[in-house]
């Protein structure tokens, strides 16, 4: 395809997207997609580390619960202007990278899973136990939307908040694009692919992977960000071990190392939680089919759902 | 704190600390082996947990029923894990043999998959199970009554220890281990089949969690979510303690069972933070735990 | 100056000296070889001068600093690059991303633009070393093609010092005559070490040759004195014929 080609199917894409709110008959449909957008957003931040850098997190609700909780209390005790608010949730998801990146990118492979998993549960349990800021278990209820300050724009109407989300998608994966497809996304593909050999180039791989983690936990606190405020609601739960779990589902299933796959992976996750849920006999046990989902990914999908669609299956090869 | 509380408090966290060496003695075998931190330990815990108490109190769990005693369980439920455990290694993870990362993310599928089966069979209450006749009494200590099934928990932990220290050291499975643990090329080389030692450890491994969750669940009940709670506990023991040796998970077990009883005492709400926070010093200063391999 | 300088240099296993007090110093320029039978601490000398190992003692100069005890990435930043005996490269990344990693890396800049300067720079390279599509990714080519590959991205780092471990092992005989003709015709400015098995490369390329025995330096010198020194010739006897 032309590159005019490209653009103008991304433009129309994204006409349509911004659209849906306005052709979408019920509003139950409307909050499906914006959960999807939210859940994709997360999912593709999460595979700047998995997919790209070969950083394989089980702690990268840690930046998404910061986000979330770090939005809920400017918004609530500051100000819920949107030039306050998320800018304020990023900059917070951002040090609490910054500050878990440091120990944490400087171990590989299993260690630095188990490492992000125990750095995630230490904020998980400051979120439990730090009632007066946090309200412990009962989290923080009735956080403002956002007010983007032109009048008349009530983003508390779920038609109005779905652009919004659907602006900040938009902007979140490009900018995600732009990362990956720059100098710097070549270099994580070098670590992933051989990080020893980046390092006799001459590449500070410590450094490389941190900006990556910081970068991805930035990305992550935006998505928790407009999880708390489509939810009004915070809870340790954001914060939690399977939310963790369920973001490199999302990568995994729909395909790791593609901003494609962890969307559509994410479209999966979404369906199966709120479509099944309803069914009788399966509904009750959507979860049994995500985890065998994922294992047959892992087992037979190395390239996740986006791979099944370009290339066909693969099965596990012995190294 | 008196002295009387401080050593009640003493005798709880060395209680938890042998539940969590248990727990983290199969979680360590594992990773020595294999190289696989295996993340459906937890769930397994909660399995046995679950198996525990439907066979104990014979009634709940809408899948199936049975009613024999907690001694009996404590026979069954590790052998019924150890079964699970082989069919995942034998069926799962084989195909991703060499593959340590692709192992683990699998292993956290089938964690998922047992968590929602769990729920599906005995529902999301809250369950407890009462200590066993004959350890349901309290002892004095210090003047004070104690629960006489926390006695018995150190020292049913600390038997164990001398147990798997003595199959380690003295027998010929446990030279297979030791070696195993060192270099599996070269039992490999040796004509040892490596693949049948990896599922056989994986189900020891899956066995013991099986074991804690018979013996840990009369102290800490049973409830959606314990498969985590218990996971992320043995992972800081064995990091603590260093991956893949026995002494570490001892060391590691003794360490944060008192600092979790000690921390919830003083900072109640950060008793947890608490433990992480002594975790992530020790890899400041230790990065493959206190007691390398 | 030297371009290299290796002082005492000693690395124990163990019980074993796989290097015992070596002493080197190469000039700004010059094409050396290390030569000597398996075992002899050649691959031991190679990781310890590209930064992969640390020495039991001694020291290493890099043009007159002391880079002892420097990481790999730093000693890359000053100017030292390595083709590795076995092959290093990035097996998913196509053979022009490959280069590219090497070009970008003194570009410095983190979040610009992959340009067309970079890829046609790149193709410059692997032209230069034989590689006609840079689209194919690593993985899929030949041996032969990996090693050659992996010299176009130890010249794309811009070395004032390059190692060379082995660089026709596994080839074929056309392969091998290309791959010295392409490294003899390298700026003469580049100081090169080169560890190899094949006497007739080594003599062909190299301006000085030593000799590496059990850790230690048993001759050191031209080519043709080399070749003729008798404590050579015994060490090589049976094992492998010096021509």
């Amino acid at each position: 395809m032309s590159s005019l080609g490209r653009i103008l199917l991304g433009v129309a894409f994204v006409a349509l997207l911004l659209s849906f709110a306005r052709w979408s008959p019920e509003r139950f449909w409307v909050s499906v997609v914006i959960q999807m957008l939210i859940s994709g957003l997360f999912a593709m931040s999460l595979d700047l580390l998995v997919g790209y850098a070969g950083l394989a997190s089980l702690g990268h609700a840690a930046f998404f619960g910061v986000g979330a909780y770090a939005f809920a209390l400017v918004a609530k005790h500051v100000s819920p202007s949107v030039a306050v608010a998320l800018p304020g949730a990023a900059l917070a998801a951002a040090i609490a990278a910054l500050v878990i990146g440091v120990f944490s990118v400087r171990a590989s492979g299993i260690f630095f899973l188990m490492l992000t998993l125990a750095f995630a549960q230490m904020l998980h349990a400051l979120a439990f136990g730090w009632i007066p800021v946090t309200g412990g278990s009962d989290g923080l209820s009735s956080v403002p939307r956002p007010d983007v300050g032109v009048s008349g724009v009530n983003l508390f109407l779920t038609s109005n908040f779905y652009v919004f989300v659907a602006v900040v998608f938009v902007v979140g994966a490009l900018a995600l694009r732009a990362v990956v497809n720059s100098r710097f996304g070549l270099a994580l593909a070098g670590v992933r692919e051989n990080e020893r050999r980046m390092r006799a180039l001459g590449y500070d791989t410590t450094r490389l992977k941190l900006v990556a983690f910081v970068v991805a936990g930035t990305f992550a606190g935006i998505a928790g960000a407009l999880q708390a405020s489509f939810d009004q609601f915070v809870s340790p739960g954001d914060v939690f071990v399977t939310t963790s779990v369920t973001a490199l589902v999302m990568v995994l299933v729909g395909g790791a190392g593609t901003l494609a796959g962890p969307v559509l992976g994410a479209i999966v996750v979404v369906s199966l939680r709120t479509f099944l849920a309803d069914q009788p006999l399966v509904g009750a046990r959507w979860e049994t089919l995500l985890g065998a989902l994922f294992v047959l990914t892992v087992l037979f999908a190395r390239h996740g759902l986006i791979g099944i669609v370009r290339g066909g299956l693969s099965w596990p090869r012995s190294p | 704190m008196s002295v009387e509380q401080f050593v009640l408090q003493a005798l709880n966290g060395l209680a938890i600390g042998s539940l969590l060496f248990i727990l983290a003695a199969g979680l360590s075998l594992v990773f020595g082996m294999m190289d696989v931190a295996n993340l459906a330990h937890g769930a397994f815990y909660m399995l046995g947990g679950y198996l525990a108490y439907t066979i104990v109190r014979g009634s709940t769990s809408a899948c199936f029923r049975a009613s024999i005693d907690f001694w009996i369980a404590l026979l069954v439920v590790p052998l019924v894990m150890a079964v699970v455990g082989f069919v995942v290694a034998g069926a799962l993870l084989r195909p991703l043999r060499g593959k340590h990362l692709e192992q683990v993310l699998l292993t956290i599928g089938v964690a998922i998959v047992l968590a929602d089966l769990v729920r599906a069979c005995w529902g999301g209450e809250v369950l407890s199970l009462p200590a066993p006749r004959g350890l349901d009494a309290s002892v004095t200590v210090v003047g004070q009554p104690y629960p006489l099934y926390r006695v018995f928990l150190i020292a049913f932990g600390i038997a164990l220890a001398i147990a798997l220290w003595l199959v380690q050291e003295r027998t010929k499975l446990g030279a297979l281990i030791r070696a195993g643990v060192a270099d599996t090329e070269m039992l490999a080389a040796l004509g040892v089949d490596t693949e049948r030692l990896f599922a056989f450890t994986f189900a020891a491994g899956a066995a013991l969690a099986g074991l804690a969750g018979v013996v840990g669940t009369p102290i800490l009940g049973l409830a959606p979510g314990i498969d985590d709670t218990v996971l992320i506990l043995s992972l800081v023991v064995v990091v603590i303690g260093g991956m893949g040796t026995l002494s570490g998970a001892i060391v590691g077990a003794f360490i944060v069972g008192p600092a979790n009883t000690f921390g919830a005492l003083l900072v109640p709400e950060f008793a947890l933070a608490f433990i992480f926070m002594v975790m992530a010093a020790v890899l400041l200063f230790r990065p493959a735990g206190l007691l390398r391999r | 100056m030297a371009a290299l300088a290796v002082t005492d240099l000693a690395r124990r296993f163990g019980g074993v000296r796989a290097l015992d007090g070596v002493t080197l110093s190469i000039e700004p320029g010059e094409r050396r070889a290390v030569i000597g039978p398996n075992g002899a601490g050649k691959t031991t000398l190679f990781n310890i001068l590209s930064g992969e190992m640390r020495p039991s003692g001694g020291s290493v100069r890099l043009f007159d600093v002391d880079v002892t005890a420097e990481p790999t990435w730093r000693l890359a930043r000053r100017g030292l690059a390595r083709v590795y005996q076995r092959t290093e490269l990035f097996a998913e990344l196509t053979a022009s991303e490959n280069v590219e990693l090497a070009l970008l890396r003194s570009g410095g800049v983190w979040f610009g633009r992959r340009d067309v300067r970079i890829t046609a720079r790149a193709a410059e390279l692997l032209a230069r070393v034989g590689i006609a599509d840079g689209r194919a990714r690593a993985r899929a080519l030949s041996h032969g093609e990996r090693r050659q590959l992996e010299l176009a991205v130890a010249l794309a780092a811009g070395p004032r010092v390059l190692l060379l471990d082995e660089p026709t092992a596994g080839m074929s005989p056309i392969e091998t005559a290309r791959i010295t003709e392409l490294i003899s015709t390298l700026p003469r400015e580049m100081t090169l070490v080169i560890v190899e098995h094949d006497m007739d490369v080594v003599f062909r390329l190299a301006d000085r040759v030593t000799v590496l025995h059990q850790g230690r330096v048993l001759a050191d010198g031209e080519p043709r004195a080399v070749r003729a020194d008798a404590r050579v010739r015994e060490v090589y006897l049976g094992h492998e014929a010096i021509a």
